[in-house]
């Protein structure tokens, strides 16, 4: 298959309505990715908060200003679970759900798979603005006097018995929920029925392959959230008694709900975050994917099959019956097992390839260690006994911190920078961005592996004052001091990304060289219905074909 | 028939894996049933130096593995391609069913020796101590019986503790990380853990469920002292207790 | 597949322009204004003014998007033909998990409470009225599925007396359950009073609201053939979510008034 693409139409000028009205699942994923990044900002200016506020022992006396709480009403114990409930809510629910299987989905799945658009392209719309809404709505934090503070777990009865203002969490997971409900909708749909003639299932790309998957787990499961949050409303304004036990109801029934869904949202950020990782190594390494089938079958199914049995490993010390943290313990345990063929595959990818090194290979070879180290952590943590001292401690933030705040996240900027010369026909590979991915490599590691080793010494969570625990406030200095860096970083590197989109330098329509429908088919950017030709491919046709 | 072939030959691999797992498990289980009090701190500092040999174990070979792929591999001119296997089905079933059980063994010798630790801390010894906790925003609360509530633990060394606890309000969390132990308290609801102060130490028990605005600030003393300085302090508060007016207990 | 599609042309046909539509944004933002701002002004910051003025923009806004949405839905051309009832099916996989959560609940909260149930305080509960609901939803059911066979015969007219029975028995169905709420109320069985009363109202209500949103894709559909314009599809789909909504009634009423 040749990588020729004939001249096709590109449009050209800029129109506003023909942004902020447009159906086309390009657009949809660049408004995606402008809100996830957004919420990013926002959630990492509130890190800066909590770490300012860590630093030292005492208050720090500023931490009211992060939440804009300027007159200085709130406590700085409250002012600080503000800052932690937006900076946990936003990062998982605004930044990463969205960026992954918003703005990665909408920008990559139509192509790879041949089609001119989505299935239902105005729901589409309607996804992207309802997950806006919902970024409106968990912003609101920062303007009422009754902060939510609740954490992005909110467990009851707390947050129905807190004086902060509960129904924004509500209504945050609603609009989000919904918007990933509909979206799991389209996409499952586009996946199913929209595939180029001749594409078969084991000849979609891998992402296409891990976004399925993560689209399965949102739509089973998101629903689930959506009803336990509206009862937690109910309960806190309508004065029903499902989660109060003052008034009937049941303690654990809330956080079992709420791990139900959450636990599988972990996949859903993982399976894409996979995904673009294993797009970037086969094309850097100019190699099929190692073992396709058992990393799709195996991985990503099993993954799948598993993930709603093991909700119980967040509440192993919640005082559930001991029979179900043992048996959820094995389940937790046997995860290992997919995601281990899925990273064979990934590491196989690599084998006998001819690697050429880029700004989101660099991103990507780092998200492999993060991968052993955040998910190697979760080992302890899966065996309920060992749990029963880690949990709730700094030791279950770094094994999160690296698997999501860093794995994750550093696939979303791998894909942005990846995908960068496809968005605007221009290269984000410049000086700046290797300096923010450096401060940003150097500043999360030094934030993080303090929080490790202080967390198996039992550093508990969510504590703005640790006074009782002296020996930690040296790490807790590098860890601010880590948090610093990484700021930069991130500042940096969002800077890069908008200069490069106005004078980057301009790329040919395939720099990578990849196989990849969206690189050999289409124009960068590409424009309306995506292909100049309609696309068939061939039964022997996979996007991974390098070797002749 | 080709398909048959390679089942064939990847199965009993995969059986005795399986059962060489299971003897892992029985053998670890044997292990947790001796006699005597077993102090749960000890036996959660020793499982975690095992977890942990597994753990580095496994990620030192991925890293290297990694480390050695990130190198060797690299292109040896711009337009080279890779020179990638294209796996046959015997040799894709192997590169899934061999790794699978592998990792599967792991995870069953992981959760054997999980349970085994489990079982001690779920064991409670039948002489041990009882102490009511009850935890509101934001204290923990003791009650020793004979009407001795007070707000910090003190308990005699060399005796197995259990705790009966509870909360008022919210949820909150015992968590006592000099004996690496956890649990919940519930409002509404009694959840138990015990512990075995086998020298005196004196430390800290932190809530460590998330309870509000002074969550941080809230715990308690946790004293082990010698039996006889125990006693003594018991009978003190006793009859601080009788001399005050009827306080509320449990 | 999508072979029909001219790939330029996204789903319109026309070569080279960006597809728009305001419809899905105004639906998005109108029910930003319509449910959470609302609701907070009222029940959260005890505004009714501020809650109605949110209404009051969130209310048009979702009509105007909605309107907007069908008239384009009866207008244009799909990227790919007949999908959308497999659209709805997946949805329905969703929304039978938002009710599996709420049973869920219901089912924890009457379980762990143990033998004396109903509690205390819930006043008896007609069996008869949950009967001749079911009776009219089944009915509405069927005459739908007479109206969609008519639909496919092309015998508009016919189509439409069978749409309008429909409506007139989904009302009907509302109506009760406005009736049976009015009489509990009165009888001071509220949401609030007891663990069945929060089961009760969550499960019967959220179960209103999916027949009052049936009804309203109903009237949608009326008012495009007024109009002329309809989109086949949309006769199907509603129709496949109707009977949806009349099967999870039978779990509903079943787990509800008569365990
Ligand atoms: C992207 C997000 C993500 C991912 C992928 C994971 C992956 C895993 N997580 Fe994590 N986790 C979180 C996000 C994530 N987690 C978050 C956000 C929380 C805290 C929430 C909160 O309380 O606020 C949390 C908390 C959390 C807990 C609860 C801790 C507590 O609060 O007490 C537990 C306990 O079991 C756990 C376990 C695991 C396990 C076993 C995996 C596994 O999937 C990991 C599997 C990966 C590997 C094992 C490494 C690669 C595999 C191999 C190299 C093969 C060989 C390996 C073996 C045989 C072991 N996690
Ligand atoms: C995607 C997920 C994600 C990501 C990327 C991060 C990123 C970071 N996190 Fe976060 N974190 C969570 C998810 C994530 N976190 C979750 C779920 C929790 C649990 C919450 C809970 O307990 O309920 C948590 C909790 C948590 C804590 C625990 C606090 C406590 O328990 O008391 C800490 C403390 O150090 C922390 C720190 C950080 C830091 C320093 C970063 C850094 O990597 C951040 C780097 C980014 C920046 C520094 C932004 C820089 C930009 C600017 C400064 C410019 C701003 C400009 C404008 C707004 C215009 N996080
Ligand atoms: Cu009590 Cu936290
Ligand atoms: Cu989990």
């Amino acid at each position: 298959m040749t990588t020729l693409v004939e001249t096709a139409p590109a449009a050209s000028g800029f129109k506003l309505s023909e942004w902020i009205f447009t159906t086309d699942h390009k657009r949809i994923g660049i408004l995606y990715l402008i809100g996830s990044v957004a919420a990013f900002l926002v959630a990492g200016l509130m890190a800066i908060g909590i770490r300012t506020e860590q630093y030292a022992i005492g208050e720090s006396g500023v931490i009211q200003f992060f939440v804009g709480d300027v007159g200085k009403n709130l406590s700085s114990g409250t002012a600080y679970n503000v800052a932690l409930y937006f900076h946990g809510a936003a990062m998982i629910l605004g930044f990463l759900i969205p960026g992954l299987t918003g703005f990665a989905a909408n920008y990559l799945i139509p192509m790879m798979i041949g089609a001119p658009d989505v299935a239902f392209p105005r729901i589409n719309a309607l996804s992207v603005w309802l997950f806006w809404a919902g970024i409106v709505v968990a912003l609101l934090t920062f303007v009422i006097p009754d902060k939510p503070d609740i954490m992005w777990t909110g467990y009851a009865p707390y947050s129905i018995t807190t004086p902060g203002n509960t129904s924004f969490y509500v209504f945050t997971v609603h609009l989000i929920g919904f918007s990933s409900i509909l979206a799991a909708v389209n996409f499952l749909v586009t996946i199913a029925y929209m595939r180029a003639p001749g594409m078969g299932w084991n000849q979609m790309n891998m992402f296409v392959w891990c976004s399925f998957g993560a689209f399965v787990i949102q739509l089973v499961f998101v629903p689930v959230l959506a009803a336990a949050v509206t009862l937690l409303l109910l309960d806190r304004y309508v004065g029903t008694g499902f989660f109060d036990p003052a008034r009937g109801g049941d303690v654990l029934l809330y956080e079992n709900l709420f791990w139900f869904y959450s636990h599988p949202a972990v996949y859903v950020i993982f399976l894409p975050a996979m995904g673009i990782l294993y797009e970037i190594v086969a094309t850097q390494a100019k190699n099929p994917i190692f073992n396709y089938k058992a990393a799709v079958y195996g991985g990503i199914v099993g993954i799948m099959v598993i993930t709603g049995e093991v909700w119980v490993h967040h509440l192993y010390v919640a005082g559930m019956p001991d029979w179900i943290r043992i048996g959820m313990m094995v389940t937790t345990l046997l995860i290992s097992v997919p995601v281990g063929l899925m990273v064979i595959s990934l590491w196989g990818t690599l084998y006998k390839g001819s690697i050429t090194y880029n700004l989101a290979m660099a991103y990507v070879v780092c998200c492999m260690f993060l991968i052993l180290l955040g998910g190697l952590t979760g080992i302890p943590l899966a065996i309920t006994s060992m749990t029963v001292h880690l949990a709730r401690t700094s030791f279950v933030h770094a094994h999160f911190h690296f698997i999501m705040g860093l794995m994750a996240t550093y696939s979303v900027f791998a894909a942005v920078y990846f995908w960068f010369p496809k968005m605007t026909g221009r290269s984000a590979d410049s000086k700046i961005a290797w300096l923010a991915f450096w401060l940003n490599t150097a500043g999360t590691q030094i934030t993080f592996w303090p929080l490790f080793i202080i967390g198996v010494q039992g550093m508990p969570r969510r504590y703005y004052d640790y006074a009782l625990f002296p020996q930690f406030e040296s790490y807790h200095h590098i860890a601010t001091l880590g948090a610093a860096l990484s700021a930069v970083g991130v500042l940096l590197m969002v800077l890069g990304w908008i200069i490069s989109a106005v004078k980057g330098p301009k790329t040919s329509t395939n720099p990578w060289g990849s196989k990849s429908l969206e690189w050999t088919h289409t124009l960068s950017p590409p424009g309306p219905g995506n292909f100049p030709k309609p696309v068939t491919v061939s039964e022997t046709w996979t996007p991974y074909q390098y070797k002749a | 028939m080709r398909l048959r072939k390679g089942l064939e030959s990847r199965i009993p691999i995969g059986i005795a894996t399986f059962v060489a797992s299971l003897c892992g498990a029985g053998a670890s289980f044997a292990q947790g049933a001796k006699h005597g009090i077993i102090s749960p701190t000890i036996a959660w500092n020793e499982t975690w130096h095992d977890v942990l040999v597994d753990l580095f174990v496994i990620g030192g070979i991925f890293g290297v593995v990694a480390i050695y792929l990130l190198i060797k591999y690299r292109a040896k001119s711009p337009d080279a391609v890779g020179d990638g296997p294209k796996l046959n089905f015997d040799k894709a079933l192997a590169w899934a069913l061999v790794p699978a059980a592998l990792f599967m063994a792991d995870d069953f010798l992981l959760s054997a020796k999980g349970w085994s630790l489990w079982n001690i801390q779920r064991t409670v010894p039948k002489d041990a101590l009882e102490v009511n906790v009850k935890a509101s925003q934001w204290a923990f609360e003791f009650d020793y019986g004979n009407g001795v509530v007070d707000g910090d633990l003190i308990v005699p060394v060399g005796k197995p503790i259990v705790l009966r606890m509870t909360a008022t309000d919210v949820i909150h969390s015992f968590g006592l990380s000099e004996y690496r132990l956890k649990e919940d308290l519930l409002p509404g609801r009694i959840t138990h853990m015990w512990f075995y102060p086998d020298k005196p130490l004196s430390t800290h028990v932190t809530c460590t469920e998330f309870c509000g605005d002074a969550h941080a600030q809230m715990n308690s003393a946790v004293k082990a002292v010698p039996q006889a300085e125990y006693d003594a302090w018991l009978k003190s508060k006793a009859k601080k207790t009788s001399s005050l007016p009827q306080k509320s207990s449990l | 597949m999508q072979d029909t599609v001219h790939a330029t042309g996204g789903h319109n046909g026309h070569a080279h322009h960006w597809e728009t539509s305001w419809a899905p944004m105004a639906v998005a933002f109108g029910a930003l204004f319509l449910v959470p701002l609302t609701f907070a002004s009222i029940l959260v910051y005890k505004s009714l003014l501020v809650g109605i003025i949110c209404a009051g923009l969130g209310v048009p806004l979702v009509l105007a998007g909605v309107a907007k949405w069908i008239h384009e839905g009866a207008t244009q051309h799909v990227a790919i033909e007949r999908v959308s009832p497999i659209g709805v099916g997946v949805f329905i996989v969703g929304e039978i998990l938002i009710f599996l959560g709420l049973f869920a609940s219901y089912w924890t909260l009457r379980l762990s409470t143990g033998v004396d149930w109903p509690p205390a305080g819930t006043p008896a509960i007609g069996k008869a009225l949950p009967l001749i609901m079911t009776a009219i939803l089944v009915a509405s059911s069927l005459t739908y599925h007479q109206g969609e066979a008519k639909f496919e015969a092309g015998d508009r007219g016919g189509f439409t007396s069978w749409l309008l029975l429909s409506i007139v028995l989904g009302a009907a169905f509302l109506g009760c359950t406005i009736y049976e709420y009015g009489h509990l109320f009165h009888e001071g069985f509220t949401p609030g009073t007891n663990q069945y009363s929060a089961a009760f109202y969550s499960l019967t209500g959220f179960h209103a609201a999916h027949v009052l949103i049936g009804i309203c894709s109903f009237l949608a559909l009326l008012i495009g053939f007024v109009t002329s314009k309809v989109n086949p599809m949309f006769v199907k789909v509603a129709g496949i979510y109707w009977h949806f909504v009349d099967v999870v009634w039978f779990f509903v009423a079943s787990q509800v008034y008569f365990w």
